[in-house]
């Protein structure tokens, strides 16, 4: 029974490359080569860290426990992408609870990412052997690192099946993984922070921040088994046994809570079907589509509700609200860090692309009521308005602040002017490829990170490269500007400031009739280009 | 049911031949022809929906063949054939949900094609397998609709509340769309199809996967339409609910029109219309043969 569900698992994995093109093919393969060298590169840095026992130990202490995090994590943010997570799969099967665990188990363990895991694993062995002849108990310990990985993950997505099979455990999973990204940032603007600070005042904080971190976690049960090998060396018996139950003791109790978890979800219906945010009623509104103005409204106010209560339209703009207030901090140290708001300015435009597939097949219901050039441009300059009144709010906050923080008023203006062209012409252009270029969007939403759709990422990638040339493109009477504020006189930025709106403006006006032409003509095909998005 | 007899030109350069109305092309190949777009309106005037030589390929196979049909004004439609005989993708033609490869359509006395912008106002539609605007609430939806369409928000207010009632869908509250039943969908979607009071509704697998009660709300809300003077277009395979609603009735199989007429004129001296559509589709004799061991294998 075990080989079969390693032989199922292999086929899933497999059967992406067993149905690409020639040319997909040749990309995977290229992309594999690249994943080889990189986990080449990581294995190398371990055994270049058997020479410093104590680093090692840290590096291998801090790798098990995030590795731990990521293998729980991971089917929380991407719940769906493989098959074999979900127990109601397996509810049919004439099997005990005993048997499909340990089919589980073994079939957890085949795939692209376990075997990196364990490549990975290996190099970490190495690192923790001071002598050769720790390497088996090293391996051992990376092993059962790898277990014990398997077990709480599965035992983790056994217990939260029945949520994520919901749209609204779907949902929570979707702000689970914005929020993580989101940590992300933080951290990494923290601990850029505190190098910063470190390398000024001559220290490494960082450092020992980092060490004491990870003789915290050298207690916990992964951390335990990565001081094995040291502790054994060291002859210290004592904390030996305490190395040696933490982890068993984990793997028993992961082992129990995984078997009992999935016993619920094979005898237990989900009930997370009910809304999990129930209209109040109020939203409905009065503007009515019979002139350009109306039409306007009635899409502004549309957009406004379902990004509200639709997760995947309200996460990327928390996101790009974040980068735009944190990562210019963390590219530029020092002056004219409020220059670099232009790429979340681009981001924010992105905002409105790709605007008749993110309902799927819903377009339909435009496609039977309407088919005039009034209210197909209305749509489009309903869809660039409601984007382009929070994106302004979010630019001007994010200048200011960079301005403040880095001490660069003068450059305000212009700053101010370059991203908000940008911003605005990336709008008006992801207006007109969302007609000219659409893509699907996966409806599932199985993952915040799975949007593409397989067979048209080309397409993504094009739009996208559309909308950010595009955004380039209004954006440079305010580049000139921008250049002769800072070769001349910072005097040269209020007409930055000046031009670049209305450069912008006036390409979301004449582009917005672009893009209804564009979408009166092609309606049937963009429906069926999206439509593919409800079936992944 | 037939393409009209009448002076003709060439439209395409296709190579299959429609039903009685082929002329030559340059290279000696068989053209589809068609009446000359001003006569087809004048002569399908009293036709609900007229269509001719629609075709729709895909890959080099035809999936609906040069069909011409006739819907008479008031008249409840049964489309009705095996999986993939073409239902879906004619209705979805008709609807402007999908573009024909050849052919007209002309609906209420509009090119469906030519004129689109006039043609939506006549149809309510239904199409089968096709989300909606999912974060909405029924009641949400049907506003957002009506306005989209240009009705005033107190009419659509109070049409929707009506319909809303009459559909059985009060109890659904405030409820999402994405959390409504398969039923529940089915009768939301049919509210936002009449919410503009069309001449025409075309409706894709209308009962399908809906519960009884669903159903029989579905039905007595189509049959009123009906007798208010409204045209009935819906695709089903339960000939049963076709015989018992439907004036007139057509049968599609492998693309093409095989019959179509009054509902007593297609089933003609068979038992029922289950027996004359399976004479007609060719499938007097599935499932039959085999499967001896059925039933006395032990395991």
């Amino acid at each position: 029974m075990v080989g079969i569900f390693a032989g199922l698992k292999w086929r899933l994995v497999s059967s992406r490359f067993r149905a690409a093109s020639g040319a997909t093919k040749g990309w995977l393969v290229v992309g594999w080569c690249v994943a080889v060298l990189a986990l080449g590169l990581v294995v190398f840095g371990f055994v270049a860290l058997r020479t410093n026992p104590a680093l090692a130990r840290t590096a291998v202490v801090s790798l098990f426990t995030v590795q731990m995090l990521s293998w729980v994590l991971a089917p929380l943010v991407a719940f769906g992408l493989d098959e074999t997570v979900d127990p109601a799969r397996f509810a049919l099967l004439p099997l005990t609870t005993a048997t499909l665990q340990r089919g589980l188990l073994v079939s957890s363990l085949v795939g692209y990412l376990p075997v990196a895991n364990a490549v990975v694993m290996v190099g970490a062995a190495i690192a923790l052997s001071t002598t050769w002849a720790l390497l088996p108990i090293a391996l051992i310990c990376a092993a059962v690192q790898l277990l014990l990985c398997v077990i709480v993950s599965r035992a983790a997505s056994a217990s939260m099946a029945g949520l994520m099979a919901g749209r609204r455990g779907r949902d929570l999973g979707m702000v689970v993984g914005s929020l993580l990204f989101l940590v992300y940032i933080g951290l990494s603007f923290a601990l850029n922070q505190t190098a910063s600070s470190a390398s000024s005042n001559g220290s490494s904080a960082i450092g020992s921040g980092i060490t004491s971190l990870s003789r915290a976690l050298s207690w916990g049960p992964n951390g335990a088994l990565a001081t094995i090998p040291s502790t054994l060396h060291d002859s210290n018996w004592g904390r030996l046994l305490v190395a040696l139950l933490t982890p068993t003791a984990a793997v028993v109790i992961g082992w129990w809570w995984w078997a009992t978890a999935l016993r619920k979800s094979l005898t237990t219906l989900p009930s997370t079907t009910e809304g999990s945010a129930p209209s109040d009623g109020k939203a409905s509104g009065t503007a009515v589509a019979s002139s350009l103005r109306g039409m306007v409204s009635l899409v502004i106010a549309r957009d406004r509700l379902l990004t509200w209560r639709d997760p995947m339209r309200r996460i990327p703009w928390i996101i790009v609200a974040a980068l735009a207030v944190l990562w210019p901090l963390l590219v530029v140290r020092g002056h004219g860090s409020l220059f670099a708001v232009a790429f979340p300015a681009v981001m924010m435009g992105l905002q409105a692309g790709n605007q008749f597939a993110v309902e799927g097949t819903g377009l339909w219901l435009h496609m039977v009521a309407f088919a005039d050039r009034t209210r197909a441009r209305g749509e489009a300059l309903g869809h660039a308005i409601f984007v382009l009144i929070p994106g302004t709010v979010i630019v001007v906050v994010a200048v200011f602040l960079q301005a403040i923080i880095r001490d660069d008023l003068e450059w305000v203006p212009a700053a101010l002017g370059l991203c908000l062209a940008l911003m605005l012409g990336s709008v008006a252009f992801s207006g007109y490829v969302s007609a000219r270029l659409p893509y699907a969007m996966r409806q599932s939403r199985k993952s915040m990170f799975a949007n593409s759709v397989p067979g048209q990422k080309g397409r993504t990638m094009g739009s996208t490269l559309v909308s950010f040339g595009g955004g380039i493109v209004v954006a440079l009477p305010a580049l000139v500007f921008l250049v002769l504020a800072r070769a001349v006189s910072p005097v040269w930025g209020w007409a930055a400031l000046v031009v670049g709106p209305i450069s912008g403006i006036v390409a979301v006006v004449l582009v917005s009739n672009l893009t209804a032409s564009a979408y009166l003509s092609r309606t049937p095909e963009i429906l069926a280009t999206v439509a593919v998005g409800d079936r992944s | 049911m037939s393409g009209e007899a009448t002076d003709r030109i060439p439209v395409t350069t296709g190579t299959m031949t429609a039903k009685g109305s082929s002329v030559t092309g340059p290279g000696g190949s068989a053209l589809p022809s068609y009446p000359r777009p001003e006569q087809l309106l004048e002569t399908v005037g009293g036709a609900a929906v007229a269509i001719r030589g629609l075709t729709k390929v895909y890959d080099g196979r035809p999936v609906v063949d040069h069909i011409d049909l006739d819907v008479p004004v008031g008249s409840f439609f049964g489309l009705v054939g095996p999986n993939g005989a073409g239902k879906t993708t004619t209705l979805s033609m008709i609807t402007g949900l999908l573009r024909p490869d050849e052919g007209r359509i002309i609906m209420a006395g509009v090119d469906v094609w030519a004129d689109p912008v006039t043609a939506k106002t006549k149809m309510g539609v239904l199409p089968d397998g096709l989300r909606l605007f999912e974060r909405l609430s029924g009641p949400e939806l049907l506003s957002y609709l009506g306005r989209l369409r240009g009705i005033p928000a107190d009419t659509v207010t109070s049409r929707a509340k009506e319909l809303i009632a009459v559909l059985d869908l009060d109890e659904a509250g405030s409820k999402l769309v994405a959390d409504y039943s398969t039923g529940m969908r089915k009768k939301i979607t049919l509210a936002a199809a009449l919410l503009h009071a069309p001449p025409i509704l075309l409706l894709d697998e209308p009962l399908e996967a809906v519960d009884p009660v669903s159903a029989r709300v579905i039905r007595t809300v189509l049959s009123r339409y009906t007798a208010g003077g409204g045209t009935v277009i819906f695709s089903s395979h339960v000939m049963a609910l076709v015989e018992d609603l439907c004036s007139h009735v057509a049968v599609m199989g492998h693309g093409r029109i095989v019959a179509s007429g009054k509902v007593a004129e297609v089933r003609g001296s068979a038992a029922s219309l289950d027996d004359a559509f399976m004479h007609l589709v060719g499938a007097d004799d599935v499932a039959e043969g085999g499967l001896e061991w059925l039933g006395s294998s032990p395991a």
